[in-house]
């Protein structure tokens, strides 16, 4: 029993630690919630405790008047379906690299991981001029494909490592009764590799959420910015406005909190394997 | 092994055509001609790419001060991001790995800034940093007041404190990952060593990081990448700042390529930037390699 008491003493500066660390971490979002729902008045004579009452009129003029609800949308359409066409993408390859032993296959998945290592602001000249050639400068189709391959190696890594974990057993057992290749890829190992593939969805969308690099580049014409453009240049526009920029930083922040509350484990899985990205 | 039969190859094509051919079109085929353009005096415009040979290397190396300087910045950015994501990463893994209540709490706290977007995190800091902001008016409520500075505005401390404002939305993951790591030591080693009377340090120095030493440096690898990566924080905050103190390697590269249409210079930057990757990769992957 003295035993049991003295390792809690013990443990006492551990928690003042990270009590102190971990509300130092939290309180900037904190902060930045409570100054998105104060007007310029309450702000100015309150800055630092909860808004009394809490106002929306930051959010209002960000989602009108800067136009937030256009790039709302204009990034809900993109990373929807670039989560979406990730998925089969990356899992038909990584299917085809994990089972299919054809010829060269053993030189071609190396050059896929090679692509693990190129930094994507190295590319973004030349992808430039061939967006500007293929006429995709100023449309989603454009950033949707560039998404989907600067991204795809990693995806078909961590999807093929779950293919491979699954039992061959399975497999074999379709295989005999006949089913095509694509048959077992769609009704057996696709439905088995759930857990990777929400986690594919999930990252994919974060990623293409949160870029600001190639919408910057790509999507020029106001009409098809999204969030992170379009709070790149509010900012610049509202350098003072603390408010405003606090409720226009949360519209692009607000869904992925959300999401991540709901699917932590998933996004601590993707992300901690795609530290490497 | 045995190779497919002709018409299996269909098969093939079929789950590989859509991942090659947009790998092919939007990375090999920019990457090889990132090497191509770094030769010419392209301004990615005109029709003509005149070949200039390595002219645009050697004024990069030779005669660009701002180059070296974003360099230096840039190093001094992966320097800090080590001191705070694998030092202070690894310590704070440790304390979490204790035996104590409320350890998802935690992890989710530290965790939470990962997936915030860079312009996301650039906002919050810049009015933590502004004169008028967080950080100053705490130091003067706590009687600190002669330390209040535009920080942002500093030559001196605007690098450092932005890639402090860099590690908050990274630590998190490495947190996580040191922790798998550390709940990965067999619990005899601390068992024993707390028998010879080894205080909590003794024990992190002694057997917390030995045990870790192959996932310490992978963090460190990637830390190092991720510094040559960094843009968005920066070019939402300062936008290299205030007299080039920010500069870092990838806003100087959108500078000079982009926004001064010098392509030639802006891919050779580029090019440069990828060896540094490469290598730092390389050693990734041999790393990995010695763990499996």
């Amino acid at each position: 029993m003295r035993k049991y008491s003295q390792m809690r003493w013990n443990l006492i500066p551990i928690y003042v630690i990270l009590v102190i660390t971990s509300t130092l971490v939290i309180a900037p979002l904190v902060l930045t919630v409570f100054a998105a729902l104060k007007s310029p008045e309450q702000f100015l004579y309150e800055p630092w405790i909860p808004p009394r009452p809490p106002v929306f009129q930051n959010f209002m003029s960000a989602w009108y008047k800067a136009r937030f609800n256009i790039y709302f949308k204009n990034s809900v359409i993109i990373s929807t379906i670039d989560a979406l066409l990730m998925i089969f993408i990356a899992s038909m390859a990584a299917y085809a690299f994990a089972f299919i032993p054809f010829l060269g296959s053993n030189l071609l998945l190396p050059l896929f991981l090679a692509g693990l290592m190129v930094p994507v602001p190295a590319l973004i000249l030349p992808l430039y001029a061939i967006m500007n050639s293929f006429n995709l400068i100023n449309t989603y189709f454009g950033v949707i494909l560039a998404d989907l391959s600067l991204a795809l190696p990693f995806f078909i890594f961590i999807i093929r490592a779950y293919f491979l974990s699954i039992p061959s057993e399975l497999r074999d057992a379709a295989r005999v009764d006949g089913a095509s290749e694509f048959r077992i890829f769609w009704s057996v190992m696709f439905p088995l590799a759930r857990p990777v593939v929400i986690t594919t969805a999930l990252l994919e969308f974060l990623w293409s959420w949160n870029d600001l690099l190639l919408r910057l580049v790509f999507l020029t014409k106001d009409s098809l910015r999204t969030l992170t453009v379009g709070l790149l240049f509010f900012q610049g526009l509202h350098t003072h406005d603390v408010g405003g920029n606090a409720a226009a930083a949360l519209i692009l922040a607000g869904p992925v909190i959300i999401l991540f509350l709901i699917f932590q484990r998933q996004f601590i899985y993707g992300l901690t394997r795609g530290a490497i990205k | 092994m045995k190779y497919l039969r002709f018409p299996e190859w269909v098969n093939v094509l079929f789950f590989l055509t859509p991942a090659v051919v947009l790998y092919i079109i939007f990375v090999i085929y920019p990457t090889l001609g990132l090497f191509q353009i770094s030769f010419t005096s392209w301004d990615g415009i005109s029709p003509i790419k005149l070949w200039v040979g390595f002219a645009n290397y050697k004024e990069l190396l030779f005669s660009d001060e701002i180059f070296w300087q974003a360099f230096k910045n840039t190093v001094f950015w992966a320097v800090i991001s080590l001191f705070l994501n694998v030092f202070i990463g690894l310590v704070m893994a440790f304390l979490i790995a204790e035996p104590i209540k409320g350890k998802l709490y935690f992890q989710l706290a530290y965790f939470l800034p990962t997936v915030q977007a860079g312009v996301v995190t650039a906002i919050i800091w810049r009015w933590m940093y502004q004169p008028d902001g967080v950080i100053n008016s705490f130091l003067r409520a706590v009687g600190l007041g002669i330390f209040t500075q535009g920080w942002l505005g500093s030559f001196n401390l605007a690098l450092p404190a932005l890639a402090i404002a860099g590690s908050w939305m990274s630590i998190g993951v490495n947190i996580v990952i040191f922790l798998g790591g550390i709940q990965n030591i067999d619990p005899a080693l601390y068992d024993s060593a707390k028998v010879d009377g080894a205080n909590r340090i003794q024990l992190f120095r002694h057997i917390t990081i030995p045990s870790l030493r192959p996932t310490i440096t992978t963090v460190t690898i990637l830390t190092i990448i991720g510094s040559f990566k960094t843009f968005d924080i920066v070019w939402a905050t300062t936008q290299g700042g205030p007299i080039r103190a920010t500069e870092l390697l990838a806003t100087y590269m959108y500078k000079r390529g982009m926004l001064e249409v010098q392509y030639g210079l802006g891919c050779a930057m580029a090019v440069f930037l990828i060896l540094v990757v490469t290598i730092f990769s390389t050693l990734y992957s041999f790393q990995q390699k010695k763990e499996v």
